[in-house]
């Protein structure tokens, strides 16, 4: 009975109500969206790179040589010598390694040099393998493959000429564009940086760069494609490699060697723990937009509460009617919050509803444009938290309103 | 004795020097059906809030169907007045947003009485004693007119078969011809369950429907505590 009178009274305001309820719906949906992004984007984050073992670069910090080698971002400190992989990558423990070689962009797009390894080795997700939308790995000096945001935004189709620009600005006049490339292969969308990379080959990088010295073109050697394809193009550096090693057990004994590798100063680096640190630093921004999220929230809660207290004046005679049918001043206090009850639950309702019709309108839009994979799963554990938390600090808010209420019912 | 009055003092506490209530002696007794009539501000509704149960006097015993309200604790005094105590106001008798039915059953339910076949058929039974259509049992009371609005709130002041009913102003906002079906409605009913009434009221032209006709001045001395 309770419940149909707090229904029945809600109902019978429904401006204000429906008013403080969208209000409420809002914030909720606010505070559900940016916790499921958050989640969602951790797991796209560790995903990035999966089935690595170890990333092996010049000394420099750990974050460092991830954000370089598999994000894409910043600049490598330094590059290490063709000798030392070979010599890391023909110990007995590494099952294989993928060579990189970065430092050339084709419009803002980093260019990578790998060899075929990385189609076959590489993956991410969980344990998800690079695969191919069109086309097919290279196998030509000057054949390159191209990520699935790099072919879609610039257009690009198999068969297509580009060419590469030297250093990674997005506008950068010096240009190889004597030696362009032919597009062999677009791989299929990973949500990784992967899709805004074009792979070519070790070779190709050095053939590119055959007659250039301190970044800058010489002269036009007059050497045709032919005799390049021909020269030896032994590449004399890298700037970093990935190792899969035989035995998980292994890994620490294998990265303490490589860390102590004589001839030159390399670092190994575990992805999953360098990741785990890139978190953090990115959490306190999650965590800062999570705090407004809950504060619009808090403000919400306070709107329902104002309008609550609102109405206790005008429902006066509501409240005299109630006592003199024998309501004892607790039932009044319950009334109130079990009103605000339902607006929070309804708005939870809508909210949830809401946000889950959003995620499955712009889910393609997000994958497309941002790469990001979002799964509908509202109800993950941090979520049901969370609609608890919303819950419970609407009821205490309500207190106050509740109370007048009560404070009310005894004076009448 | 339905009603006994003894040396009630009553003032509320935010004015403790403006004395309300100062009634040395007065009762009312059982089946009676008594008129007090007196001036807005007069202290009416203080009386009918100490019979009711929902104020206690500051000194004095208030005595009720025989039970002493001014000892009872403030739950006690609520069930007692659910169960012993019909109230008619002058308005607002009714949730506007409910319809009939759902106000009787509103007014039952601090009684812990269930909604079983034989309290529906009550209600219906209660609703033709008072001449209401089965078609206003369905809709808001707030769309009944005033006077349908008063039978239905007499309805919900004898749903739980009260020994007193104590009617506050009931015919202020009707007119001349609603407010006598209204008392031609009531009186009826309160004679043949045998309640006793306590109808206040400034309409003195009322008085000829009661064998007790006082005024609240009368018992009520406030004079001579000055």
């Amino acid at each position: 009975m309770l419940g149909k009178l707090a229904i029945q009274s809600l109902w019978d305001r429904k401006g204000s109500v429906i008013l403080s309820l969208m209000a409420m719906t809002v914030s909720i949906f606010v505070l559900l969206a940016v916790e499921n992004i958050r989640h969602q984007t951790k797991e796209n984050f560790s995903n990035t790179v999966s089935g690595v073992d170890l990333i092996v670069g010049a000394r420099t910090g750990s974050l460092n040589l991830l954000l370089y080698s598999v994000f894409r971002i910043g600049n490598p400190t330094n590059n290490i010598h063709w000798q030392t992989y070979e010599d890391i990558a023909s110990s007995e423990q590494v099952e294989w390694a993928i060579p990189i070689s970065l430092g050339d962009s084709h419009k803002g797009y980093r260019v990578m040099g790998t060899s075929k390894d990385y189609f076959q080795h590489f993956s991410y997700g969980k344990r998800h393998d690079l695969e191919f939308a069109k086309g097919q790995a290279f196998d030509q000096v000057f054949d390159v493959v191209l990520g699935a945001e790099v072919a879609k935004k610039l257009g690009y189709q198999l068969g297509d000429k580009i060419v590469l620009a030297h250093g990674v600005a997005a506008i950068s006049f010096s240009m190889h564009d004597d030696r362009p490339f032919t597009v062999v292969g677009i791989l299929k969308p990973t949500g990784t940086p992967v899709d805004q990379t074009l792979h070519v080959s070790l070779q190709g990088i050095e053939a590119i760069h055959i007659d250039w010295q301190q970044g800058v073109k010489i002269a036009n050697s007059g050497l045709s494609q032919a005799d390049l394809e021909k020269a030896n193009l032994q590449p004399k550096s890298i700037t970093a490699f990935m190792l899969g090693l035989k035995s998980k057990i292994a890994t620490f004994h294998v990265q303490r060697t490589i860390n102590n590798y004589a001839p030159e100063p390399v670092v190994a680096i575990l992805p999953g723990v360098a990741l785990s640190e890139l978190w953090r630093m990115i959490a306190v921004l999650e965590n800062t937009l999570l705090l407004v999220s809950a504060l619009v929230f808090i403000a919400a809660c306070l709107g329902v509460s104002a309008m609550l207290l609102a109405s206790i004046r005008e429902r006066r005679r509501e409240i005299q009617l109630l006592r003199i049918v024998g309501a004892p001043p607790v039932v009044l206090f319950l009334l109130i919050e079990l009103e605000a009850l339902i607006i929070t639950l309804v708005s939870c309702v809508l909210g949830a509803g809401l946000l889950t019709a959003c995620l499955a309108l712009l889910k393609d839009y997000f994958a497309s444009q941002y790469g990001l994979h979002i799964e509908i799963n509202l109800f993950t554990q941090n979520s049901v938290y969370l609609l608890a938390a919303v819950v419970s600090a609407s009821v205490v808010v309500a207190v106050v309103p509740s109370l007048s209420g009560y404070r009310k019912a005894l004076t009448n | 004795m339905a009603i006994e009055l003894a040396n009630i003092r009553f003032h509320y506490s935010k004015r403790p020097n403006h004395r309300v209530l100062n009634i040395p002696s007065w009762s009312l007794s059982s089946a009676d059906q008594a008129f007090v009539h007196g001036p807005s501000g007069g202290g009416k509704s203080t009386l009918l809030g100490l019979l009711s149960g929902l104020i206690c006097p500051v000194e004095g015993q208030v005595t009720v169907l025989g039970e002493r309200l001014d000892t009872m604790n403030s739950r006690q005094r609520d069930q007692f007045r659910a169960a012993s105590i019909g109230y008619v106001f002058q308005q607002f008798n009714l949730m506007p947003y409910l319809n009939a039915t759902d106000n009787l059953l509103l007014a039952t339910r601090f009684l812990k009485r269930k909604n079983t076949r034989a309290l529906n058929n009550e209600i219906k039974d209660l609703f033709s004693a008072l001449n209401i259509t089965e078609k206003e049992w369905s809709v808001p009371t707030r769309d009944l007119s005033i006077g349908q609005q008063q039978r239905v709130a007499i309805a919900r002041a004898l749903i739980n078969k009260p020994k007193l009913l104590i009617a506050d102003e009931p015919t202020s906002s009707l007119d001349k011809a609603n407010r006598d079906a209204f008392m031609e409605l009531l009186m009826p009913m309160v004679a043949e369950h045998q309640m006793t009434l306590l109808f206040v009221s400034h309409d003195l032209s009322l008085s000829s429907y009661f064998s007790r006709v006082e005024s609240l001045d009368d018992f009520n001395h406030l004079q001579e505590s000055k």
